[in-house]
């Protein structure tokens, strides 16, 4: 046929190389905008905001958080969502403190905390293992299992403890919550690692590029030849972790570990994903929306209570928020 | 009831800079079916959108019944007496066939105290469908109604405002023959009861069997209009190509001697298919024929993993396996473009790169490192290959034409270069000119060696594609021969069986 033939011959279309340039526009960066506006307006209307010192601060809270939020929106993007990250930072926290004052008498303490740790993390990550293979299993959504651990995780880290804050810790044990390298806190080292990894594995390797599609359209990626368990228990893996991660940081903070760290984390954690852009219907969503979504969430709460906001007020400016993200986001999206 | 005809006069419709509709005036006489043929883009659907009120126009006026008249939307249409029925289904599965008839509607049949008296939305749901002469129970769940069911309640739903016209847009393009069939008995019996209807299809066989006139439009005119009995299958092609060419299968070397690549032995399904056993030899193009639910769907999902088997093996290249999953069909070298294209084919929300890539990720990357550079010479080359309109490759794969997407579907699996390629439906809702070049593109990668099973309810596709035809009826193979050796008539008296 002619009209095919001519174009088999053709040399590619222009556009094909331009396209690869990212359109910058209102739309894409309404959420950079909007944060660039609420620094701009705390400097000026909330005392004391500028400062270093509460800079600092307000990136040491939003790490514990936000390292969390970059495996959520993993989750979020492969089309599931995990609503126990809380329980499972106040699990975390409790094992390795618990391990950590049980073992540092006969192994020592660096010993003691190095199991401690490295116990958290691989109970975080069976617990995202478990939620993935119950749905790849018995078809269990992931909501309904990350609820029941919502409330069995809890109970669990509360079980270790006995109801009691673990406090016989080395002081040193302090540094990774509390510590400072080069006078910048060390989670925030922690979470601009995590951070760095998460957009490198979902934009540059085959299981982020499996995310995407499993979270899109999950038939159309499984008959694509993709693994869509590994592409839906991944994500739910890597949170567990994280969340353990940030629990042990949290502990770590306060010097002691207890089952009531972290309660209600999960809803800012989603919040602070939600505000970034990513969508609860899967396939849809950046790290770097997330990266912003956080750090608008930290400085809204801190901002609000140097302009001393009272706390219910807070609640009810944050429900604004983050409706008030996604109705934009919305909108700007059907124009 | 008396028959209503419809006029358009001097009609345009532009979106921006594209004309979409120029100056097209034509009368459509009362209590006929009349056909509207023409290529993707030909207006056919601006026109029949605009009588709808789904569209209104740039210029131009609709007369009905020889009154003018202005839709502001479908429902002002539909106070008329113009209902529409499209090609999606629009029934909620999980819902009653009178439920589904009385959706969105359910106020005005409620009984007592404000409650919905289930009885007489049954009763009233009966004498309507008996109305109009469809057989089916009220009380039945839609999910268990066949497609071609499906798509007469849908019918049924547009006749529950008692238009005077009825517009069909593609309504049939989901159905396979048989199904047709029980849907233009039903346009029969509404023509005999004065109903003026509009038919949009691409199916050109359907027109010679149900239409009284045909209008071919091409490039948004109007270029002719006949009545059937004195047109030819060739005339309305010609009139809606214009001078274009229509690719013709080029010469089929002999495969005969072709070595096998696939062979599949007694793979079942019940109750889907059963004992099913052939082979396909490297470079050939073998054709399943079959009528809707023969199994042909469910043989290419068993072949690729996508659905358990009961028994049966699949060999390729001399290795042999049960098939698992599609992700260890794919790595022995299948690739499989589903018939649902838009539901489990691409991706929508993705981009045209994006859906390009997603069989071959592995493929590209380096150690599971992967760019978008490293990926762009793929997918350029698909775009080059096929010839596929994408604009700008990075843009959602959602906004291109049902033919592109097509292509974007066969695409993905050609680039990660598969032995054997199982396409299911590949040109259902596509138009004549991508249907062509489709064509084009499966005879060139036979001709390179790739092997192919090709899969269509228009068993007059099967037999212009294919090299080799195997024959279905209820789930087994009935007859298999070269397709040169058969004739639609064989072909479709096989199949209906009888």
């Amino acid at each position: 046929m002619a009209a095919l033939k001519s174009n088999l011959s053709s040399p590619p279309l222009a556009t094909v190389a331009a396209s690869s340039r990212k359109h910058f526009s209102v739309q894409v960066l309404a959420m950079e905008l909007i944060l660039t506006a609420l620094v701009v307006f705390l400097i000026f209307a909330a005392p004391g905001f500028a400062s270093v010192n509460n800079l600092l601060n307000v990136l040491r809270t939003i790490s514990m958080l936000g390292i969390v939020a970059f495996g959520m929106t993993a989750v979020v993007i492969s089309g599931e969502i995990d609503l126990s990250v809380g329980s499972g930072a106040a699990l975390g926290a409790c094992i390795t403190t618990s391990l950590t004052a049980a073992l540092a008498p006969s192994l020592g303490a660096p010993l003691g905390v190095i199991i401690g740790i490295a116990s958290a993390l691989v109970a975080g990550g069976l617990s995202g293992l478990f939620t993935g293979k119950v749905k790849q299993w018995l078809n269990v959504p992931t909501f309904i299992t990350t609820l029941a651990l919502l409330t069995a995780l809890r109970g669990i880290a509360n079980m270790i403890t006995g109801g009691y804050p673990i406090t016989d810790l080395p002081a040193w044990f302090q540094f990774f919550g509390a510590g400072n390298i080069l006078g910048i806190p060390v989670p925030v080292f922690v979470y601009l690692i995590v951070f760095a990894a998460m957009h490198l594995l979902m934009n540059y390797t085959t299981f982020g590029r499996a995310i995407y599609a499993a979270g899109g359209n999950v038939e159309a990626a499984r008959l694509s030849g993709i693994s869509v368990n590994l592409a839906k228990t991944g994500p739910l893996v890597i949170t567990g972790v994280l969340a353990a991660l940030s629990g042990v940081l949290l502990a770590s903070q306060i010097g002691s570990g207890n089952g009531t760290i972290a309660v209600g984390m999960e809803l800012d954690v989603i919040a602070a994903v939600i505000i970034g852009g990513a969508s609860l219907y899967g396939g849809k969503g950046t790290i770097w929306g997330t990266f912003i979504g956080v750090l608008l969430l930290g400085c809204i709460s801190n901002g609000m209570t140097l302009m001393n906001v009272s706390e219910y007020e807070q609640y009810v400016v944050k429900g604004a928020i983050i409706l008030g993200a996604v109705m934009m986001r919305q909108y700007l999206d059907r124009r | 009831m008396t028959a209503t005809s419809v006029e358009f006069r001097n009609l345009s419709k532009n979106f921006g800079p594209v004309n979409a509709l120029v100056d097209f005036s034509h009368a459509f006489a009362a209590g006929e079916i009349h056909a509207l043929m023409g290529r993707n883009g030909s207006g056919k659907s601006t026109a029949i959108k605009i009588l709808g009120g789904v569209l209104q126009p740039s210029s131009g006026e609709v007369h009905v019944g020889g009154n003018p008249v202005h839709f502001a939307n479908p429902k002002d249409a539909q106070a008329a007496g113009i209902a529409t029925v499209y090609q999606e289904l629009s029934m909620v599965p999980g819902l009653t066939v009178a439920e589904n008839l009385f959706l969105g509607d359910l106020g005005a049949v409620r009984g007592k105290a404000g409650l919905i008296d289930w009885g007489r939305v049954n009763r009233l749901a009966q004498d309507h469908l008996y109305r109009i002469g469809v057989d089916l129970d009220p009380r039945c769940e839609v999910s268990r109604l066949s497609v071609g069911q499906q798509q007469i309640l849908e019918i049924a739903k547009a006749m529950r405002s008692d238009p005077s016209i009825l517009i069909f847009d593609e309504a049939t393009s989901a159905l396979a023959n048989r199904e047709v069939e029980q849907v233009f008995k039903l346009m029969r019996d509404l023509k005999a009861r004065g109903v003026t209807m509009l038919y949009v299809t691409h199916r050109m066989s359907e027109i010679f069997e149900i239409a009284d006139t045909c209008t071919v439009l091409r490039d948004g005119r109007f270029v002719s209009e006949g009545r059937m009995s004195a047109l030819s299958h060739r005339m309305i092609v010609d009139q809606m190509f214009g001078d274009a060419e229509i690719a013709r299968k080029p010469a089929r070397p002999n495969l005969t001697e072709a070595p096998a690549v696939l062979s599949v032995k007694g793979l079942s399904r019940s109750p889907q298919f059963e004992d099913v056993s052939f082979s396909v030899r490297r470079g050939e193009i073998l054709g399943i024929a079959g009528i809707l639910g023969s199994g042909r769907t469910e043989i290419l999902r068993g072949i690729f993993g996508a659905d358990p088997t009961d028994a049966g093996t699949v060999t390729i290249d001399g290795t042999t396996v049960r098939p698992k999953s599609p992700l260890q069909m794919k790595a022995l070298g299948f690739g499989l473009t589903p018939e649902n294209r838009k539901e489990v084919g691409l991706v929508q929300a993705q981009s045209s790169h994006s859906n390009l890539c997603m069989a071959s990720l592995r493929k590209l990357a380096s150690r599971a490192i992967i760019t978008r550079e490293m990926e762009r010479p793929a997918v350029d080359q698909q775009i080059r290959d096929l010839a596929i309109k994408t604009g700008d490759p990075d843009s959602p794969v959602s906004t291109l034409s049902g033919g592109n997407q097509q292509k974007i579907v066969v695409g993905k699996w050609l680039s990660y270069g598969p032995k054997v390629l199982l396409l299911d439906e590949p040109t259902r809702g596509i138009d004549l000119q991508a249907k062509r070049q489709l064509f084009d593109i499966i005879w060139q990668k036979a001709e390179a060696g790739l092997s192919i099973i090709f899969v269509s309810s228009e068993l007059e596709e099967i037999l212009e594609v294919t090299d080799r035809v195997i024959m279905l009826r209820h789930g087994r193979i009935v007859a298999e021969a070269q397709t040169q050796d058969v004739s639609l008539q064989d072909l479709y008296d096989i199949c209906l069986g009888e």
